[in-house]
């Protein structure tokens, strides 16, 4: 090839026939020739989204509970046979291998999407890796982040958010889902969002360890032929070259006198998400009709968009319990209580949360994961309600941490400090932490 | 098999525009390995952080790495280069390889890529021991070229593991009581070897010749392939300008690094170093001239010789004696 065509870009010359992408495509032998409905947990559910993918070429992987069984999946597959010959599954030495790993394939083929899973200690692992390429451009790495809480003293295998909320700063599209379908379908259409050429930023779509990793129901499985043509809508031959198809240099230091430039330029790709998610969902959901990407579900929320009094805000599976404990609630406080469980934690949309949450009276929010202030969402949705005229009261618990488990007794002991919180004149409401239907720790 | 004369005359992907030292070593050797591996196939290297990259690859200087005068249209030297974090280097480079061979796997690429990671010793043999061995231990298809200057010198010339015996560094300083660096630096060498590297070479430019045939046997190597390039480093070990080369050249030949190649299932081959110590120059000729080694060895005024320090003749004969042990356990694999 001594005369190829050739694109200049900023980042130097693109051959954009260096690599035909069209012979990847056709190398793909589908997983599902069909949408069919099979059971499965989501590690499982999120392995098999990648492995449809005929971007996914190579996986990479180091083994850690919860998420363990994303890896085995994908391992399992591969060597099945049922995908073909050619993808590869790299079993590396540790975390940070994982992660380096995923940043020189990142940046070699920007067309093709790299992923792996991990939890906890291993995404701590992974830190210094993750950090880079939070800001590198590379959208096409992504992270199956199985929660689990962080810290070894003392160990706890189960799920929290502890991982997930500590590695906000890393500069991802960090996505929280619920339940399998969920977890499924946020994984095929994350990568549509992170490598949109206004975005360029890598994707950790997550869920809960053992609550969602583990347990299994219902999944439609979409056929191969519709997740990809879904995708190729979404994602075109990138506009950068990469190290095989340009000259190109990737990670080079710069002086103080550039850093802010280069961080600035990374928060607006970012921010650039928020417009283009729900834009990606309706498109979802448009073609497989289940609810695509966006920035908060509204689990139990009046269809009016009226007013609530009560709104309660967390994450994950436990959501699900509080909206359908909602109903008894509203009978015996006499409020109207609304449900939300967050999707998009990073970057977090301040903007969706103080819309949604402006006539609200009072948040009850539950945190899940350990933090050194009255919770990390509590934290986030204070900063939202800052601007509102009369911004609602903001009632911090922490339950559910290192997997806990959040039962009816203790989602009431809850309620009722909310409702009592609601009716005195004070303002800073102290946070609690609850387990097993009692409170356990108040800041005096 | 390229000649010389023909090596001499092709471009380097090592442009002017670095800031590395003066008389640095790092420099000379990125010359000769860009011209190299200007040989019709694409190049892309993978960085660790070392000296070797935060001078050459700053925004927003002139980035130091390219094909130089050739326009794009030539793609024979198209070029691409990743830097990513301290230790990472052979793990980036092994990630490209795969990428590069599992496209090629379904005809995505047509022609071959060569895949080159660079380190300090710092990175491949301090915090990124890991990463070397296990891309080793994995045969990924690379070629891995490790700088030994044997300290950290972007940092201010800290301690390294392959910090010679006696050597001052800043956090093995010289005192009264501290004869410099005593901890018995590591056998990156053996290291290499039995984790199973398709081909382990010390090699310095110093030797053109021989520097241009290990690097080219490397690049046709089809495991990984590890070369260890003796560094000078005129500011760390406080030399005067002018001797990069001849220090090289001596700290071979005083048995310090020597050249060493080994290709896998075949025996080792030692060259321009002496296995009988009274056959090499004095370790005092290598030592002498670097202030790093001021506490232990210093010039006689009146013969203008160098000569061992009164009072630290056990220190040096330490470091003989690690000289011979380290040459004779490689003249085992040869
Ligand atoms: C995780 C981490 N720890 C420490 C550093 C600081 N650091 C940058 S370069 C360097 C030393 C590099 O030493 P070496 O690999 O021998 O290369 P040299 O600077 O000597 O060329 C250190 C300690 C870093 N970048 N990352
Ligand atoms: S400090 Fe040493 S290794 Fe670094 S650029 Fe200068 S001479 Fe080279």
């Amino acid at each position: 090839m001594n005369h190829p065509p050739i694109i200049e870009t900023t980042a130097g010359a693109l051959y954009p026939e260096a690599i035909d992408l069209d012979l990847v495509r056709k190398a793909h032998v589908p997983f599902a020739e069909e949408s069919k409905i099979i059971e499965a947990d989501g590690n499982t559910a999120a392995a098999y989204a990648c492995l449809q993918m005929w971007r996914c070429m190579l996986f990479a992987g180091f083994p850690i509970t919860p998420s363990t069984k994303w890896l085995e999946t994908v391992a399992a597959v591969i060597r099945s046979g049922k995908v073909g010959t050619k993808k590869k599954l790299k079993l590396l030495e540790a975390e940070h291998a994982v992660a380096d790993y995923l940043a020189g394939a990142s940046a070699a083929c920007r067309d093709l999407i790299f992923t792996t899973a991990t939890s906890s200690v291993g995404l701590d692992h992974m830190t210094e890796s993750t950090r880079s390429l939070g800001g590198s451009g590379l959208g096409n790495a992504m992270l199956v982040n199985v929660y689990r809480a962080t810290a070894n003293y003392p160990l706890c295998i189960e799920g929290d958010p502890s991982d997930a909320l500590a590695h906000r700063d890393d500069g991802w599209i960090q996505f929280c889902c619920r339940g399998v379908q969920q977890i499924y379908d946020t994984v095929i259409q994350l990568p549509c969002l992170g490598m949109h050429p206004e975005v360029m930023t890598p994707t950790m779509p997550g869920y809960y360890g053992i609550k969602d990793s583990h347990r299994s129901s219902r999944l439609v499985l979409e056929a191969d032929a519709d997740v990809n043509t879904f995708q190729d809508r979404w994602i075109a031959p990138a506009k950068l070259p990469g190290l095989i198809n340009g000259d190109t240099a990737l990670g080079n230091c710069v002086t103080s006198q550039y850093f802010q430039g280069f961080k600035v330029d990374q928060r607006r790709r970012i921010l650039r998400a928020f417009d283009l998610l729900s834009v990606i969902g309706a498109d979802f959901e448009k073609t497989f009709g289940r609810p695509g990407l966006e920035c908060i579900e509204k689990i139990r929320w009046p269809e009016n968009e009226e007013a609530v009094d009560l709104a309660i805000v967390g994450m994950g599976p436990d959501m699900g319990t509080a909206a359908a404990l909602a109903d008894q609630w509203e009978t015996s406080i006499h409020k109207r209580i609304g449900v939300l469980a967050a999707r998009l934690i990073h970057p977090f949309p301040s903007h969706e949360y103080a819309r949604i949450l402006k006539d609200a009276k009072a948040i009850l929010v539950l945190n899940q994961a350990h933090h050194s202030g009255p919770g990390h969402l509590s934290v986030d949705l204070a900063e939202a309600c800052y601007d509102l005229q009369d911004p609602p009261k903001i009632i911090s618990a922490f339950a559910g941490m290192g997997g806990a488990a959040l039962t009816a007794e203790t989602w009431q002991v809850m309620i009722d400090y909310a409702t009592h919180a609601m009716k005195v004149p004070t303002r800073r409401v102290s946070p609690i932490v609850v387990h097993e239907g009692k409170i356990i720790w108040q800041k005096s | 098999m390229a000649k010389i004369i023909d090596i001499i005359q092709r471009e380097s992907c090592f442009q002017p525009g670095s800031t590395l030292c003066a008389g640095c070593m790092e420099s000379i050797a990125f010359q000769n390995i860009g011209k190299i591996t200007d040989n019709g196939k694409k190049t892309i290297f993978g960085l660790g952080t070392f000296c070797g990259e935060v001078s050459t690859l700053q925004f927003p200087n002139p980035v130091a790495w390219g094909r130089g005068e050739s326009t794009p249209e030539d793609w024979t030297k198209s070029f691409g280069i990743l830097h990513h974090v301290f230790e990472s280097a052979p793990t980036i480079t092994e990630a490209i390889r795969d990428t590069v061979d599992v496209l090629s796997s379904v005809g995505a690429i047509k022609s071959d890529i060569q895949t080159i990671s660079m380190s300090g010793d710092g990175g491949a043999l301090a915090i990124g021991l890991r990463s070397l061995l296990h891309t080793i231990n994995r045969q990924a298809r690379i070629v891995s070229f490790v700088l030994v200057n044997e300290v950290f010198a972007n940092t201010g010339f800290q301690y390294s593991p392959s910090a010679s015996l006696g050597s001052d560094t800043s956090t093995t300083p010289a005192t009264e009581l501290h004869p410099g660096n005593m901890q018995p630096p590591l056998d990156y060498l053996g290291l290499a070897v039995n984790a199973g590297a398709g081909l382990v070479a010390q090699v310095s430019p110093a030797f053109p010749k021989y520097f241009l045939k290990v690097v080219e046997t490397a690049l046709e190597c089809k495991g990984t392939a590890v070369i260890f390039i003796p560094s000078p480093c005129i500011t760390g070990w406080k030399f005067a300008d002018g001797e990069t080369v001849e220090l090289a050249r001596l700290s071979c030949e005083t048995g310090f690094f020597p050249c060493f190649l080994k290709k896998k299932g075949q025996p080792a081959e030692i060259k321009f170093v002496e296995r009988d110590a009274a056959k090499r120059p004095p370790v005092e000729h290598f030592m002498g001239p670097q202030q790093r080694f001021q506490h232990l060895v210093r010039k006689n005024k009146e013969t203008g010789q160098f000569e061992v320090r009164p009072g630290k003749e056990a220190v040096v004969e330490e470091i003989r004696t690690w000289i011979q042990t380290k040459l004779d356990a490689l003249y085992r694999m040869a």
